[in-house]
């Protein structure tokens, strides 16, 4: 630190510096330096109390200017070494000490603070300075140093401000946090695609807009009733991009105001809620609203739908295989049954061959052995290799085989003659062709009754 | 009871002495009339107008606003966008004391024009995020002119600017008692909320009974109806439509800004390339190799 302030308070402005001749002078130059230092601190001392007996803040303060100034001059020290010794080279003269310490005399104490006394002092000593030189230096020196001082003001201002800010608002003293903090644009390595480069002048005239709020405020005695307004006592502090939260804050904030609202107007005797016998237009449509509910249903309709959709396209697995158990389960009904119905014949088919006897029996036997199976459709699988269970004749006979014709119909001469049977004579008629043959045939054959004729068809 | 009756002569004895009909515009402003009106009244009439070229999104904001607030006259739009000094006259022919002005540019921006016209203040804010009240997934319904709640979130007590859109809010959007339209039940409710120093509005019904029991207690449920829209302010002017700046959103980037940096980008992309293939070309030079002076042509020649 003391050593940035010498080479501080040895600084001229001249910048030409002379590489070869820089390192040799120098060292020999700082050991006088020192040595002139000690002499000075020793002829100095009593001068120096008045600036010394400033208290412990002004201490601090320096303390920071002197750090600062070291920051800045670090880079000049060689420089300004150099020059130096150039002048000092340049200007082996005789020097006038008691010039100097007038000089120092009219500077005052006001000016210089301890250690530039003692670092001008040191200059004194040096032996080699004209003294218009020593004026020059002065001068410089007078120069930087008022500078100092007003650096130190500065600093207690600023420090002094910041604690009254402390004092009013802890607003305003973040936002000169965040000023002293802020870094210029061309410092920052990468810049935020959304922070735009440009600088917004910010207007914020903190005092215009609380005396236009006061001439446009309504009165504040007017009742609650007038405005409706109503406050959310908390802050909405939640992430602008996460949609439900954001949705789910306001959501709280109405709430909140609502019931609010509501035991506010019951105090003021307001009505709030609307009655269920008050009709009245509303903001929506009837159309609007029809349409709403549309959507709502085909909604949930469509999630119904899929829903079941799914599940089918997860039976789908398994459908495969159901369709092959069923398969089986009918093949394997099936022989079971053929095989029961063999084992029947088997055990019956003497029976089978004088089936007049006792068919009834078998009947029974039959039905009990097919008792089980779910339908009868295996009957007629039963005899597919048995033709018709009638002749061809028999059944022309039965049913009726080509008929008579277009004709067959019509009136005859033996109809109109015929006056044979009396009220039923149409029917008679028409019947006649065919039950003359039968007639003429004499023999009329007996019907077999129910169950042999069953069992004659099961053949 | 008489001192009600003392308060309405004297009402009327200023009225007389006054001389000044009701359709002055300053006689609408409650601080007018205060000192003597015992009774105190919130007269608020809100003219909503917009400039020319709006799209039909903004114009069904806009009618959803008309139909939202029983106090306001819709007016024809604007013609001109650089006359905005002519509005305050507006207002006042239309017995308005408070102007909303949807300004459309370029048929993709809007802003709005909030303010108090006949001597300001104005607020200029973008708007985005418009959500009208015909869309179907906002399913609630209310009252058309109920007087709605309007609710304001914390952080508008905290700057000096958040306490006057908050003032100038109440006035446009609370509907007073005395709006012709008003029908006396209160079914909704406007959310103002501060969040990313944007202004969210949002409007609720408030439903008092569960529709799943209907005998139930009441239960307060809210449903949306609809619209919504983001402002974010920009400027605060001293007057109607113009005057000093009073406050301006440094955050705030203009959507033309954005877009042109989104095309720079795009052009930066191109720039990009035509110099990769540049320094290509340049290094396929560099790289080429000396002819060879033992090469079997050459010795062979």
């Amino acid at each position: 630190m003391a050593k940035s302030r010498k080479q501080k308070a040895a600084a001229p402005p001249a910048p030409t510096s002379n590489p070869q001749t820089q390192s040799l002078p120098k060292n020999k130059d700082k050991g006088k330096k020192k040595e002139n230092t000690k002499s000075a601190l020793a002829v100095i001392k009593e001068p120096a109390p008045p600036v010394e007996s400033s208290g412990g803040e002004d201490e601090e303060d320096e303390e920071i200017v002197e750090e600062d100034s070291g920051d800045e001059l670090g880079e000049d020290g060689e420089e300004s070494g150099n020059d130096k010794d150039e002048e000092e080279d340049s200007e082996d003269e005789g020097v006038d000490e008691e010039g100097m310490e007038r000089l120092m005399k009219l500077l005052g104490d006001e000016g210089l603070d301890d250690f530039d006394r003692v670092q001008l002092e040191g200059l004194v000593g040096d032996e080699d300075d004209e003294e218009s030189e020593s004026d020059e230096e002065a001068g410089e020196e007078g120069e930087e140093v008022p500078g100092e001082v007003d650096d130190d003001d500065d600093e207690g201002e600023r420090e002094s401000d910041e604690e009254d800010d402390l004092v009013i608002n802890e607003q305003e003293d973040e936002a000169a946090e965040e000023n002293d903090d802020a870094i210029p644009l061309d410092e920052v390595e990468s810049v935020d695609d959304d922070a735009v480069p440009k600088q917004k002048l910010e207007i914020n005239n903190q005092v215009a807009l609380e005396r236009i709020r006061r001439t446009i405020q309504l009165d504040p005695s007017l009742p609650w009733t007038e405005t409706l307004t109503v406050t959310y006592p908390e802050k909405t502090e939640v992430d602008v991009d996460d949609d439900l939260n954001r949705e789910l804050a306001f959501y709280k904030q109405a709430l909140h105001g609502a019931q609010t609202a509501r035991t506010l107007a019951s105090k003021h005797n307001f009505p709030f809620t609307r009655p269920s016998d008050y009709f009245a237009e509303m903001l929506k449509s009837d159309a609007h609203m029809e349409r709403i509910r549309q959507r709502l249903l085909n909604e949930s309709a469509s999630i119904k739908k899929s829903e079941e959709k799914r599940k089918e396209r997860e039976g789908k697995k398994f459908g495969k295989q159901v369709q092959i158990e069923k398969l089986k389960e009918r093949e394997r009904s099936k022989k079971e049954m053929d095989e029961r119905l063999k084992n029947l014949k088997r055990k019956r088919k003497d029976m089978l061959d004088n089936a007049q006897g006792n068919g009834n029996d078998f009947d029974v036997a039959v039905e009990d052995a097919i008792s089980d199976r779910p339908s009868k459709r295996s009957k007629p699988s039963e005899g597919p290799n048995k033709k018709a269970r009638m002749p061809r004749n028999a059944r022309d006979k039965k049913f009726g085989f080509g008929g008579g014709g277009r004709r067959s119909k019509q009136n005859t001469r033996n109809s109109t003659d015929d006056f044979g049977s009396g009220a039923g004579r149409g029917k008679k008629g028409k019947g006649g062709a065919g039950a003359g043959s039968g007639h003429k045939g004499g023999k009329k054959q007996q019907r077999p009754g129910k169950s042999k004729r069953m069992a004659a068809r099961s053949k | 009871m008489a001192s009600v009756l003392k308060a309405q002569k004297a009402n009327a004895a200023k009225a007389e002495a006054k001389g000044k009909g009701k359709r002055m515009a300053d006689a609408m402003d409650v601080d007018a009339d205060q000192p003597v009106a015992k009774k105190l009244k919130n007269k608020q009439r809100v003219l909503l107008l917009s400039s020319r070229g709006i799209t039909h999104r903004m114009r069904h904001l806009m009618n959803d606003l008309e139909a939202l607030l029983p106090h306001v006259k819709k007016d024809a739009k604007l013609d001109s966008k650089n006359h905005l000094n002519l509005l305050p006259e507006l207002a006042d022919l239309n017995n308005c004391n408070n102007t909303l002005y949807f300004e459309a540019r370029r048929h993709e921006d809007l802003y709005l024009w909030a303010a108090k016209t006949p001597n300001g203040p104005s607020v200029k804010m973008h708007v985005q995020n418009v959500h009208t009240m015909d869309e179907l997934k906002m399913t609630g319904n209310c009252l058309k002119g109920s007087r709605g709640l309007v609710s304001f979130d914390k952080a508008f007590d905290e700057t000096e600017w958040g306490r006057l859109v908050k003032e100038l809010f109440t006035h446009i959007f609370g509907v007073p008692p005395s709006a012709r339209k008003a029908k006396p039940f209160v079914d909704h409710i406007l959310t103002f909320s501060l969040l990313d120093s944007k202004i969210w509005f949002r409007n609720f019904q408030i439903v008092e009974k569960d529709p799943l029991q209907p005998n139930g207690p009441p239960q307060t449920s809210l449903v949306e109806i609809g619209p919504r829209f983001v402002l974010t302010p920009i400027r605060i002017f001293e007057g109607a439509f113009g005057g000093a700046t009073v406050y301006s959103n440094p955050e705030f980037i203009s959507p033309a800004a954005v877009r042109s940096l989104a095309r720079r980008e795009k052009g930066g992309k191109y720039n990009y390339r035509k110099d990769a293939e540049q320094e290509q070309e340049r290094r396929k030079e560099k790289r080429r190799l000396q002819d060879d002076e033992l090469a079997v042509s050459k010795v062979f020649a």
